[in-house]
């Protein structure tokens, strides 16, 4: 459950980055652009989200193989992002960047 | 310099790709599928029993079996089975053969049941070995010139990555711009996006595998330090213990494997034992050395010497050094045992995106330079030829892959040299692909061989299912996932297969600008059907 948690931290990181910097030309329809703060404060979130993805992955199998774990969740996760939804689901991005996360949260405090 | 630094750059990056692609793809399909090479070797042999065994029954078999079919061997090398492989893996060294006698081969190698001790009773196969093997020793030429092809692709894919970074303008302005169904636009963007999402991936995997065989490319400073003794280099390396003690000659009783097994156990109390070497068996003088299994990312792992007669530890490694840490951690990192499942099936994903990678990187070359041929009214030969490359190893290694699946289900058991017959139906295969690319480079070709390769993958999950009785209506039930992921695992290929074959045959040419003016009623219709399809190498 860690790693589906760690794979949801950074979809939702990436989907944070992605918003503040995709051109508002290239929004998918349905998204309007963002606020200077907003934009700052997505930033700062998403990295805060991916860094959190690698602080679970490292306690899961230690700093080693846990960035090596990381690594990989990151490409998962920006790969699910990038070439899967972003050209051809763009209105399941927000439902599942928000939703991913609480669901394995929620999932990984039951086992814990 | 006359043209700027990103041109050369990007010249570089053009050249050294393209020039190796094709065997680059076939290196990296082998290479992703070897990440599996334990699960398609079982999968390869359904006659295996699939109850696990503890790895003291799984000595003392693999010790009858050896002083049955070895005895007079100068050494034994085995690997025990644990959670991925339910069989003994074991090799022996012969002596050479007395005066007089005709000759012997120098070592001989079985695969051995753990319960019953003996031969598994499973079709002639290479499994997964024939994957990994392909990976780098390719196959129908000798192992030292593969292993130097292999290289001198894998510097050229090293130089490709360096330059690619240096040529991409923005790659962080662009790390999430996919745009499908723009032609050129589209491959380049896809390219970029399965460069980059993995690059940490792609650059590792490209380093480490030219680290693995650093020793074969570089051999001078071994043959100046150590000239008249090769392997201590090698045991020093990798922080071997060798047991150094000639064979007394003089025959002795060994103490039982499993009880020197119990020692090591003692000494590493919660360590999982991976192999046995025992020197000289049944001399006065056997030595037995216990390996750990690997718990971090090196695979240089600890040992222990046991004399095999009192059972007395004659020594244990030291910690290795630094030097030989970072080779164990580079080495290790490319052959990823450390993986669990979870983790190998993430490595699996970036090995597939690196295929999609060098795929899409070949057929971008092909999509810029088309317009200039179409201007000049005819494809000239270099396009051509890239053309039905592209085809044949883009389109074709899949149908290779998916046909030697079949050829493992359908090649009769008994048939002799079936091994080797399995590997042939692989290049058969693949062959009648190219052969079929050159003939007809056209996009109809694209089609037909990505829908060969869909129906080839999907079908081995049936195929299993006619002839085995290891199929998903029993795998998934008993929860026997290394078993059904093959399964699952080929049936995912051959339907995405099927969406990129399906894409590229309802792909048609966007028009142009005069076309779209001479029929202006229709300009909006048209432009949502041209507007559908994506780059096939998303899928291929």
């Amino acid at each position: 459950m860690t790693i589906w948690l760690a794979i949801a931290l950074g979809f939702s990181g990436f989907t944070a980055l992605w918003r503040t910097m995709a051109h508002p030309a290239h929004l998918p329809p349905g998204l309007a652009g963002l606020s200077v703060a907003a934009r700052r404060w997505l930033h700062w979130t998403g990295w805060v989200l991916l860094a959190a993805s690698f602080v679970l992955c490292a306690m899961l199998r230690g700093p080693a193989i846990g960035s090596v774990l990381w690594l990989g969740t990151l490409t998962l996760s920006a790969a699910i992002l990038v070439l899967g939804l972003l050209p051809y689901r763009p209105r399941a991005i927000l439902p599942l960047a928000w939703g991913a996360p609480l669901v394995t949260l929620l999932g990984w405090l039951l086992l814990a | 310099m006359k043209q700027g630094f990103r041109q050369s750059m990007a010249w570089l990056h053009t050249w050294t790709g393209l020039l190796v692609g094709w065997v680059l793809l076939l290196i990296f399909m082998g290479g992703t599928s070897a990440y599996y090479k334990q699960e398609i070797s079982r999968w390869m042999r359904p006659e295996l029993p699939i109850a696990p065994t503890d790895a003291s029954t799984a000595l003392a078999s693999a010790e009858r079996f050896l002083h049955h079919n070895a005895p007079d061997a100068t050494s034994w090398n085995l690997t025990l089975p644990d959670a991925r492989a339910q069989v003994v893996e074991m090799y022996w060294m012969n002596a050479p053969a007395p005066e007089g006698a005709p000759e012997r081969p120098a070592y001989g190698s079985a695969t051995v049941d753990p319960r019953s001790g003996q031969a598994v009773a499973a079709r002639e196969t290479t499994g997964g070995e024939f994957l990994y093997r392909l990976h780098f020793d390719l196959h129908y030429i000798p192992a030292l010139w593969a292993r130097y092809i292999v290289g001198f692709c894998a510097m050229f894919m090293l130089v490709a990555i360096i330059t690619g970074i240096i040529t991409h303008k923005k790659i962080f302005k662009d790390f999430f711009t996919f745009r499908p169904g723009k032609g050129q636009r589209s491959w380049l963007d896809f390219h970029n996006v399965s460069a980059v999402l993995a690059l940490p991936y792609h650059a590792m995997i490209t380093y480490t595998g030219i680290i693995t065989l650093v020793f074969m490319y570089l051999p001078w400073g071994i043959g100046a330090r150590y000239p008249d003794n090769e392997q201590r280099y090698y045991d020093e390396a990798s922080n071997r213990i060798a047991d150094t003690r000639p064979a007394a000659g003089v025959p002795a009783q060994m103490l039982p494997l499993t009880q020197l097994l119990a020692k090591a156990q003692t000494q590493w109390p919660g360590v999982a034992i991976d192999s046995v070497a025992v020197f000289n068996p049944g001399d006065a003088n056997a030595g037995v050395m216990f390996s750990a299994r690997a718990d971090s990312i090196s695979n240089v792992v600890p040992s222990l010497l046991f004399d095999g007669v009192d059972g007395k530890l004659l020594s244990r490694s030291e910690p290795p050094g630094a030097a030989t840490r970072t080779f164990g951690t580079l080495y290790g990192l490319h052959m990823a045992h450390f993986a669990d499942p979870a983790l190998r099936l993430l490595f699996f994903v970036c090995g597939l995106l690196g295929c999609l990678m060098v795929a899409s990187g070949a057929v971008l070359w092909a999509t810029k330079e088309r317009p200039k041929h179409l201007k000049a009214g005819r494809i000239g030969f270099g396009l051509r030829l890239v053309d039905s490359l592209n085809i044949g190893a883009v389109a074709g290694l899949p149908i290779a892959f998916a046909a030697y699946f079949w050829g493992n289900r359908l090649l009769p058991v008994g048939v002799s040299g079936r091994a080797e017959l399995e590997a042939s139906v692989f290049f058969w295969a693949w062959g009648a692909a190219l052969v079929a690319a050159f003939v007809w480079p056209k996009r109809a070709m694209w089609a037909w061989q990505l829908y060969a390769g869909a129906a080839l993958f999907a079908g081995i999950p049936l195929v299993n299912a006619l002839t085995t009785g290891i199929h998903l209506g029993v795998t998934i039930p008993a929860g026997l996932w290394s078993l059904a992921g093959v399964d699952l695992v080929c049936l995912g290929l051959g339907v995405s297969l099927a969406v990129a074959a399906r894409r590229v045959q309802r792909w048609r040419p966007p028009l142009t600008a005069s076309q779209k003016r001479a029929q202006p009623g229709k300009g909006r219709a048209v432009a949502t059907t041209v507007a559908e399809p994506a780059p096939r190498g998303e899928h291929a």
